[in-house]
């Protein structure tokens, strides 16, 4: 390896590092800023008791009846509970929604009314805080969180259904959905978007009056547009597929016919929405780079050397897809977040409706996971394909290396 | 008055009175250098001068040293061919000449005063004696504005802004007029509506304008024909005479440098190798690099050798 | 007398415009060269010289259509093949071109070797890739390139050397006739000299047969053709020996390109440059007359309205003028004395 080549790797690795870097801070921060304080839980039974105690309160929680028949109001009751609990050196901020609900969720409100019930829901608020790495502030969850990246589990799910299975799991249910969904889209509509792209710059005439406004006009939409036309053109007008899901309910996923072939009757619309989005902004920059390439020198010159026709035309069109690979690294991450708000709008079971439903659910830990693994999955690819195009194109080559 | 001869041929040896229009705008035939020429400058005031200029470049870990320690004396009225290959540092040296670059080390002299182009007034100030003509017309011009207004923004530029509409109209009919164009046809037009050569020539109108005491002329004639390239240099030099500017070509072409210059600085690696009278540098070149320089330009009247190659 | 290897008669070729209109760039133009010798092609930008060169080659492309006129390179008609057969058994083997850009002529993406190889295949030659890559590799070494060059693309190769390698390819099946449309013009005097000089070694030794050499640089042309043709406007206005166009040229437009000569030589300050005024006429529109009337300031009226051929004057000259070569002689000898 020359030290050109060397120092290119070294460049593309450290950008790739730092942004890998930035990414994890961003996927942990931005959902959390959406999470607000809830409601503190004053359910310790032994704070409750020493409150009543002391101001002569009937048993109860929150806001209680005074004998006397008058009534103190609950933010005065809230206060005494913060000073007794302060005194006793017990008082804990319980007030995390996603955690309360997983407490509820195992506890009735019949137990509440026993010390030992409320004693439980304490334990259990306080177990599972631990449990997600909560007890110790904004910082001890983004350590938590980087420590449970490198362990491949990406935490554990806050929601009160999956709780404590991993992000990991969730992860990996929607992950093939996701890929077997996106790639062959995203990689289909390049392949088209360049081809066609290249045809209305060789035939021109027709194909460049009519496919160029066309694509131009597509590139424009924006992602869930292409979707809804679809679903609604397709899955509610003709009915031809249905409009949402993987495949039917009911199916239990095997290796049969009847499965594959229900899953891709419902692969067509998502799949063609992606297509269609990735294909409009790669037709239009093929045109322009192809045109380019059909009046480069070596095209006349070549053909005076008696080269063929045809022979010439794959020269032109590999030299004006190369950069194109690039435009492919380019766009691939609003190609995934495109894809994404298809896989929402189709509720399809990849990454990007795992992701919606748990930011419904205020599942933090998976929003940042599978937003995470998705920003890796395009780094990479754009990293490769950076890597691939220095390497299949000679002119990058010169340019870089030098 | 015609015969017809043996080949048919109609034959008329006297030439009809009615001139084109061609003719009309051009009855000078061929280059006059007016009274500068062979004259000898070195008594004329200094009007850019430079000792030891440099200009090193870092990129990255890499040090170009692209002009090395030259230097130079322009006077008054003369005109100075800088020759050298691509890489020899003479477009470098231009920008540093036209202010757009300052030196590393050594000085730039202004009329015998080191230059000052420190703050952006006096940078304004000394653009105002300086110009630049550039190989390309087409890049020179902004092609949103018509040719009107770039004849008006050098009359502007000359504290023409107070003149009347009869004055500025005068200015620029003499203008295009010099360079035989026709005001008339320009106007209202484009940049891009003019040939090559018709835009050349608008070069010329516009330095008629501006008046500069130096023109710096950054290949003005490598995209034209041999005969344009003529009536071109005539133009500059009858500017010369008239106006007394002090004409820089930077130039590859020898030839032109040789036929043209009062002085030749011959440029390799950043450094003058020889500098002089034309005839001395050309003729009985000295330094080794000129000496190769002249021997691989093809000529007509000595033989090519090329049996000298690399 | 030697064997014509190009023989050129009366081609008419034309550009269609978008708008549709014919612009007749190169127009009944003859010429012919023998084997191993040299034409000059001179003229100014638009003068239709590198149209001519396009043409020459007897394949068309919009926007150039062939209109009438030959083609023989060596003894066969051209003109008229199945383009597909002028393809395969003219480009390349009977004529070879070298472009005007030729820092831009290697295909960026494509290994020098690799390109040739296509080169031999678009001929459908009987060779494997072995022997494609053992005749490339003599004939790099024989033109004194380097062998490595065949495995490095373009952009890897310096200026020089690119255009030499485009030389070295265009000429690997070794032509009949060269044309070289200003193949040195980009670049700096000592590669100019290099490239020059593999191209006469190339001709002397046969690898060439012939060569038209197209440039407006009239030093190099003199140094480097046997002949030299002025074109002007799309016609031949003059043609001659190297050495009588550049000391005695006889049409006033010969003239004037040659006046415009300047070499760092003895007497080159002395020299009055010849300015012509004006600029070439429009061909979508040509005049009717000589081409060159109205830049000319012996032009009569019988100048401007009378067709104007082509004549021999002399043997290998020939000339388009209304005025005798005497007369104009006479002229010229006046001016000169002033």
């Amino acid at each position: 390896m020359s030290k050109g080549t060397k120092k290119y790797f070294k460049k593309k690795i450290i950008w790739f590092l730092i942004t890998l870097v930035v990414a994890v801070l961003l996927n942990f921060f931005l959902p959390r800023l959406m999470r607000g304080p809830g409601t503190p839980m004053r359910f310790d039974p032994d704070i409750i008791n020493a409150v009543n105690e002391k101001y002569g309160y009937s048993r109860g929680v929150g806001v209680t009846e005074q004998e006397g028949k008058t009534y103190i109001d609950a933010d005065q009751w809230n206060v005494y509970y913060e000073q007794e609990g302060k005194a006793l050196g017990k008082y804990k901020d319980r007030n995390d929604v996603s955690i309360i609900a997983l407490v509820n969720k195992n506890i009735s409100s019949e137990a509440m009314k026993t010390d030992e019930g409320l004693r439980a829901w304490c334990a259990s608020y306080d177990a599972i805080e631990k449990d997600l790495g909560r007890d110790g502030g904004m910082l001890g969850e983004l350590w938590h969180f980087i420590e449970h990246i490198f362990d491949g589990t990406f935490g554990k799910s806050t929601s009160t259904t999956r709780y404590p299975n991993t992000v990991a799991s969730i992860i990996s249910e929607g992950i093939v959905w996701t890929i077997c969904l996106q790639i062959p889209a995203i990689l289909l509509g390049w392949i088209l978007g360049n081809v066609l792209g290249a045809v209305a710059a060789y035939k021109r005439k027709f194909w460049d009056k009519a496919v160029m406004p066309a694509s131009l006009f597509i590139s424009a939409i924006p992602a869930f547009g292409s979707a809804v036309i679809l679903l609604v053109i397709f899955g509610v007008n003709l009915k031809w597929f249905p409009v949402n899901r993987a495949y039917d309910t009911g199916m239990i996923p095997a290796f049969t016919w009847k499965f594959i072939s229900n899953v891709l009757w419902h692969y067509q619309l998502p799949f063609w929405s992606i297509v269609l989005i990735a294909i409009g902004g790669q037709a239009v920059g093929m045109r322009s780079m192809s045109i380019y390439e059909l009046n480069a020198d070596y095209v006349k010159y070549s053909r005076f050397l008696g080269i063929k026709d045809g022979k010439i035309v794959r020269y032109v069109f590999r030299n004006a897809m190369l950069p194109q690979v690039t435009g492919l690294a380019m766009s691939i991450g609003t190609s995934i977040g495109g894809a994404l708000v298809a896989e929402t709008i189709f509720s399809y079971p990849g990454l990007g409706m795992k992701m919606y439903t748990a930011i419904s659910e205020n599942d933090y830990n998976t929003v940042s996971g599978t937003a995470l693994i998705i920003t890796i999955m395009v780094l990479i690819a754009a990293f490769l394909l950076d890597i691939i195009y220095a390497f299949i194109d000679p002119r990058v080559k010169a340019a870089q290396f030098d | 008055m015609k015969t017809k001869n043996e080949t048919g041929i109609l034959k008329d040896s006297v030439p009809v009175g009615q001139k084109t229009d061609a003719q009309m705008q051009d009855d000078r035939e061929s280059v006059s250098f007016g009274s500068n020429r062979n004259k000898d400058f070195s008594k004329e005031p200094l009007c850019l001068s430079g000792k030891g200029v440099t200009r090193v470049f870092h990129t990255g870990k890499v040090t170009t040293v692209a002009v090395d320690h030259v230097n130079f004396e322009f006077h008054k009225g003369e005109l100075i061919s800088i020759v050298g290959e691509s890489g020899s540092g003479k477009t470098t040296l231009s920008k540093m000449l036209l202010g757009l670059l300052e030196p590393t080390e050594g000085e730039i002299f202004f009329h015998g005063q080191p230059r000052d182009i420190s703050s952006g007034a006096k940078k304004r100030e000394y653009w105002k004696g300086i110009q630049a003509i550039f190989q390309d017309p087409f890049s020179s011009y902004n092609q949103f504005h018509k040719i009107d207004a770039v004849l008006d923004d050098c009359i502007n530029m000359r504290g023409g802004k107070n003149l009347s509409k009869e004055e500025r109209f005068n200015m620029k009919v003499e203008a295009c007029g010099f360079v035989n164009l026709k005001y008339a046809e320009l106007t209202n037009k484009y940049p891009f509506e003019l040939s090559g050569g018709q835009m050349q020539r608008l070069m010329i109108a516009r330095i008629f304008l501006l008046k500069p005491e130096i023109l710096l002329a950054d290949e003005p004639t490598s995209m034209i024909d041999a005969c344009s390239r003529a009536t071109i240099l005539d133009m500059l030099l009858k500017l010369r005479d008239e106006t007394g500017m002090t004409v820089i070509f930077i130039t590859h072409d020898i030839g032109l440098a040789y036929y043209i210059s009062d002085s030749v600085y011959i440029m390799e690696h950043g450094k003058f190798v020889e500098c002089g009278k034309p005839d001395k540098v050309m003729l009985t070149p000295e330094a080794p690099y000129t000496k190769r320089l002249i021997s691989d330009v093809p000529k007509i009247h000595e033989p090519w050798d090329l049996s000298t190659v690399g | 007398m030697a064997k014509k290897m190009l023989e050129v008669n009366q081609l008419t070729t034309k550009y269609i415009t978008r708008q549709g209109e014919d612009v007749y760039s190169v127009d009944h133009v003859s010429l012919d060269i023998e084997e191993g010798k040299s034409l000059g092609i001179a003229g100014e930008s638009g003068c239709g010289k590198s149209t001519l060169a396009l043409s020459l080659m007897g394949y068309y492309f919009p926007p150039l259509h062939y209109t009438s006129g030959s083609i023989v390179v060596d003894g066969k008609d051209i003109t008229g093949l199945d383009p597909d057969v002028v393809r395969k058994t003219v480009l390349g083997t009977d004529i070879a071109y070298i472009p005007q850009a030729a820092m831009n002529a290697l295909n960026p993406t494509r290994k020098v070797g690799k390109f040739i190889e296509d080169v031999i295949k678009a001929h459908e030659l009987p060779m494997d890739k072995k022997q494609i890559r053992e005749m490339a590799e003599q004939r790099f070494a024989r033109l004194g390139l380097p062998v490595e060059a065949l495995d490095k693309y373009s952009v890897e190769l310096s200026g020089g050397m690119r255009q030499r390698v485009v030389i070295a390819v265009s000429t690997i099946l070794n032509p009949k006739v060269l044309i070289a449309d200003e193949p040195s013009s980009a670049l700096d005097v000592t590669s100019q000299k290099m490239v020059i000089k593999m191209m006469k070694d190339m001709l002397a030794s046969g690898l060439v047969k012939s060569m038209i050499f197209i440039t407006h640089e009239l030093p190099l042309l003199y140094n480097v053709t046997d002949d030299i043709m002025v074109m002007y406007a799309g016609q031949i206005v003059e043609r001659g020996s190297a050495h009588e166009m550049v000391f005695d040229p006889v049409h006033p437009y010969s003239r004037g390109l040659m006046r415009s000569i300047l070499v760092p030589e003895e007497g080159t300050r002395d020299v009055k440059l010849t300015a012509i005024p004006g600029t070439p006429p429009n061909l979508k529109h040509p005049p009717a007359g000589c081409r060159f009337a109205e830049r000319c300031r012996y032009a009569t009226n019988a100048c401007r309205y009378n067709a104007m051929p082509i004549l021999e004057f002399a043997p290998g000259r020939t000339y388009r003028c209304g005025h005798s070569v005497e007369h104009l002689r006479e002229v010229y000898a006046s001016e000169d004395e002033e």
